[in-house]
């Protein structure tokens, strides 16, 4: 950190931190509750229990829009709470990113649960329209409106971090970390979380356009069916949002690994010409690689598909050679003693790189060909989500309520962790070899032969439920006897 | 194949968590020697050239093949929550071109052979029709299943055909 950032750890409490932990209250619980919700949805295609297809499909749309929203919620909180150290954030504007976010998932949870509404978060024109006689077209337009306000509450929160990353680092290119890759200029070179938030900032707020523009073609559609829109045009859309937003979350999430690794190591993450170069590889990547979600549309002009598979390994570069490999040299021979959040907070890592292996394989279309819309998809993104993004987020606030006296594993935390990872690693192996027995995914019902394996997912997941729990738990723990 | 590719990529998972867990596992002995950062080039390099390798190599045979002269046209219909097809018979070894399309919503047709082994699939959307080739290589009872969810009853839309060996 240079001399200049207007915070460090030792010059007093950060000012978003009061916010930051009730966000990370909020995204604790919530993710707890979609964890129950998609335990159901295993135990169900176990047949375990009989569930209502259409209570499936609620479920399913509830899990895949309430997961993603706590995701990039506490990412997003995350990158707050660490942009806060080099720059002054108002925290008006966050107060307003998190009611529109709030109100977002108020309307989300009314289409659901009251209007009835099962069209996946993935709301694939024109699906929300024709439901088949399942929900009426204003709990689809209320599904819309709902990501649009959590959309504007990002643009809001974007627009403040550039503002003040432009004026602090002199532009964004300057917080991009170009000026010193590609100019040479190395006064005043961005650290590392700058580096990802003005990336991040960049490809997300061009993603949620995208997003915006189709949600408001969907709703004109809803609202009047006789306004077209073409179809595999708004699944181009459609999937670039989803990708670009998804990934976001774990981009905005690792800087908490940046900022809090280098406590415990000793040794300073740093804004090397490769690190801003991998990030500045990420900005493209992840705005080409959305093509390999139509590998399928054989309507897609084939160099798609060729960019598609070649960018979806191309992405893999970065992650593993340079963040990961780069964790393991930060760690290594430090001396580090483990505690949960790091132990956390490295699983993420690790996770977040082992998911991308079996992401790049589905990415080939030769594979996808076999692979495509099998359990093997959910496969590969909860092994960069769960054992990803989420421990990088449950660290994150294990950090935030530490006690500084305690600095080993006690045996509560050594089993809670273990068994995160044992059920975590079992619930997306279980997955990954449901793929590659050709089970499709989004399936209420599953055939006989394939409920072993949905019974045997139950049981990991049943164990990173309770993981999970004393996880949310132990965080309420601690922010009481801190606030004492 | 499915199988193939399943071990595969568990083994990629398990060599690169393998050498991952190593070094962070480490804390206690000695820090990265200084060559690290050749190390990393060398590995960054090689990630590289095993990605030219595997792209030209899968790529240049284009994966998605397209039908010869004498390929059986089999037209596909779907719609909420349903598929119509030309015919349901198909000799074996003969190359069948499926053009598929629905009347509402986005479906996916899935082809699962007689042991349930997804074998080709494409995407049907309105307003185009998406092809996909394949010679079938085994007889008896086949199985579309919807690879793209379509409402309530996604999993119900199911359709079968037989391939037959010809006399
Ligand atoms: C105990 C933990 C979890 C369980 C038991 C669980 C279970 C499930 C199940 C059963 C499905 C549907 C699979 C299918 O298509 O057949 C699913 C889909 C999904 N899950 Fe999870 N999940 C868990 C954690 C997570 C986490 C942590 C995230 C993200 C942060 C997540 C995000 C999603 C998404 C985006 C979908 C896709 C929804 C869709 O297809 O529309 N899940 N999950
Ligand atoms: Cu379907």
């Amino acid at each position: 950190m240079s001399a200049t950032d207007v915070y460090s750890a030792e010059s007093g409490p950060n000012p978003q931190e009061a916010l930051v932990k009730f966000t990370m209250l909020l995204g604790g619980v919530v993710f707890l509750l979609m964890m129950v919700f998609g335990l159901i949805m295993r135990v169900a295609q176990g047949d375990l229990i009989s569930l209502d297809p259409e209570m499936f499909y609620l479920l399913l749309t509830a899990h895949g829009a309430g997961m993603v929203g706590s995701a990039a919620l506490s990412g997003a909180a995350i990158l707050w709470f660490f942009s806060a150290r080099h720059l002054n954030l108002r925290s008006s504007i966050y107060i307003a990113f998190l009611g529109l976010f709030l109100a977002g998932v108020v309307l989300i949870l009314g289409s659901i649960f009251i209007g009835g509404y099962g069209g996946a978060w993935t709301f694939l024109f024109p699906l929300p329209a024709m439901s088949g006689g399942l929900w009426e077209a204003w709990a689809g337009v209320m599904f819309c409106v709902g990501y649009l306000l959590i959309g504007v509450g990002f643009l809001l929160y974007y627009l403040e971090l550039g503002l003040k990353i432009a004026s602090r680092y002199n532009g964004l290119l300057g917080g991009l970390g170009w000026r010193y890759l590609f100019a040479n200029n190395s006064t005043d070179v961005p650290p590392p979380t700058i580096v990802a938030a003005s990336s991040v900032l960049v490809f997300n707020t061009i993603g949620i356009v995208f997003g915006a523009a189709v949600l408001a073609a969907s709703i004109v559609n809803l609202l009047l069916p006789s306004f077209e829109v073409d179809p595999l045009l708004a699944k181009n859309a459609i999937y670039f949002f989803g990708h670009v937003f998804i990934n976001a979350t774990i981009y905005m999430a690792v800087t908490a690994v940046y900022e809090i690794l280098p406590d415990y190591t000793g040794r300073p993450w740093k804004s090397t010409k490769l690190f801003i170069g991998a990030w500045a590889a990420v900005v493209i990547f992840v705005q080409a690689v959305y093509f390999h979600h139509l590998l399928q549309d054989v309507n897609m002009p084939a160099w798609t598909m060729a960019v598609g598979q070649v960018v979806s390994y191309a992405s893999g570069v970065p992650l593993i050679g340079v963040t990961v490999f780069s964790l393991a040299v930060y760690i290594k021979g430090s001396g580090l003693k483990w505690d949960l959040p790091i132990s956390l907070l490295t699983l993420g890592v690790v996770g977040w790189g082992l998911g991308s292996i079996p992401a790049m394989v589905d990415g080939m279309v030769s594979v996808n060909k076999l692979m495509h819309n099998t359990q093997w998809v959910p496969g590969h993104f909860h092994t960069y989500l769960l054992l990803g993004e989420v421990a990088m987020a449950f660290g994150f606030a294990a950090w935030l309520v530490r006690d500084k006296a305690v600095t080993t594993l006690s045996s509560l935390d050594r089993l809670v962790f273990r068994a995160y990872v044992f059920g975590g690693a079992g619930f997306v192996l279980v997955f990954l070899w449901s793929g590659a027995s050709s089970i499709p995914r989004r399936w209420a019902v599953h055939y006989e032969q394939w409920q072993l394996q949905s019974q045997l997912a139950s049981g990991f997941a049943l164990i990173v439920v309770l993981a999970t729990l004393v996880l949310v738990v132990r965080y309420v723990a601690g922010l009481a006897r801190r606030s004492q | 194949m499915q199988l193939s590719i399943l071990l595969i990529t568990l083994g990629l998972m398990g060599v690169a968590g393998w050498l991952i867990l190593r070094a962070v596992w480490a804390t206690e002995g000695p820090s990265a020697p200084k060559t690290i950062n050749r190390t990393r080039s060398c590995f960054l390099w090689g990630m590289i050239a095993v990605g030219v390798v595997i792209s030209v190599g899968s790529l240049r045979e284009w994966p998605h093949t397209s039908a010869a002269d004498d390929a059986l046209i089999v037209n596909i219909t779907s719609g909420q929550w349903w598929w119509e097809t030309d015919t349901t018979e198909i000799p074996l070894g003969q190359q069948v071109e499926f053009r598929v399309t629905t009347e509402d919503v986005n479906h996916g047709l899935g082809i699962y052979d007689p042991d349930m082994n997804l074998v080709a699939q494409v995407q049907a959307m309105p307003s185009y029709t998406n092809k996909v080739v394949h010679t079938f290589d085994k007889a008896g009872q086949y199985q579309i299943l919807c690879m793209e969810f379509c409402g309530i009853a996604h999993h119900d839309m199911t359709y079968d055909f037989e391939v037959l060996e010809q006399n």
